[in-house]
């Protein structure tokens, strides 16, 4: 339906039928939902199989290796891919989906700062387990746990249990992975977040259609 | 039970439209006057008069702010406007179902 001017008698209300109302309430509803999420169920799916694509293809290089060496350089291609492809699409969905959106959905300079110094820790709180000798220190999975943790804790400041639970299950995925040996935790990486991914994506879409 | 029931001032399609938009937002976020334009598909002219209608009844607010030379108009659906849409989300649903 297409409504541009108030000078219609349906425009007035005059014509306006409840059954034309419940259909256009619904379809306006979930257009706006679709339009103003700004990590579509498409994108979370899409993600979801390039992770499990990208650190599968690294797992079946790596599984065979005795002892193990960690990902050759025909490898890294693949990663530095996934990693700059996922970064570009989910930056760029996600700014044309607020544009014009301001509030709490944005996140705030210091819930950023937060993020930022998560990151950044990562290295250096796994160069100190290296240095200490810990088995799982130099494993994929141990780098989702400090910015899992950060995340959850952000979430769960605003209140945003499913953001919250987003960000456990991510560092839950890097705790699994520190059991599961240095080839093993580049698999368990990739089905983890392939799988907290589809969750994702199944929740949105399942609260998109109301 | 009649059309009655349902709130005059959302049960027009423009209006309607307006309101469900903005209740896709989440609590406590904000819509730019444009970008809602954009959504709905309307003329500046007439967004603005159905805005200000929904102004007067409190279902929504709007804030223009300044940035730099280019002011800024953003709306929400207030909570009375989230409420009234619920109401009458409720009755158009009893009607129906009446039907």
């Amino acid at each position: 339906m297409n409504h541009t001017s108030d000078t219609t008698s349906a425009g007035n209300g005059g014509n306006f039928a409840p059954r034309q109302a419940a259909a256009l309430l619904d379809q306006t509803t979930q257009q706006a939902r679709r339009k103003l999420a700004p990590s579509p169920p498409w994108l979370l799916a899409t993600r979801a199989v390039a992770v499990l694509a990208a650190l599968g293809a690294i797992w079946l290089s790596v599984r065979g290796q005795h002892p193990y060496k960690g990902p050759t350089g025909a490898d890294s291609p693949i990663l530095v891919a996934f990693i700059v492809l996922n970064f570009t699409a989910t930056v760029a969905v996600r700014e044309r989906a607020m544009a014009g959106v301001r509030g709490r959905t944005r996140l705030r300079p210091a819930e950023i700062a937060i993020l930022v110094v998560a990151f950044a820790a990562v290295p250096v709180i796994m160069w100190a387990l290296a240095a200490a000798g810990v088995s799982f220190a130099l494993y994929p999975t141990t780098v989702l746990i400090v910015p899992g943790l950060a995340w959850a804790a952000i979430m769960g400041v605003r209140e945003g249990w499913r953001g919250c639970s987003m960000g456990l299950a991510v560092a839950a995925v890097g705790v699994v992975g520190a059991f599961a040996g240095p080839a093993g935790s580049w698999a368990v990486a990739g089905v983890g977040l392939c799988a907290v991914l589809l969750g994702k994506a199944v929740a949105v879409a399942r609260r998109q259609r109301g | 039970m009649t059309d009655d029931a349902l709130d005059p001032l959302i049960h027009v399609p423009t209006r309607l439209k307006i309101v469900a938009t903005l209740a896709a937002l989440p609590d406590g976020d904000t819509l730019s006057f444009t970008r809602l334009q954009d959504m709905i598909g309307l003329t500046p002219g007439n967004l603005i008069i159905h805005l200000r209608k929904l102004e007067e009844a409190d279902y929504i607010s709007s804030e223009k702010t300044r940035n730099g030379t280019v002011s800024i108009t953003t709306v929400a659906l207030t909570g009375h406007g989230r409420k009234a849409l619920d109401a009458y989300t409720q009755a158009l649903r009893d009607l129906l179902g009446g039907l």
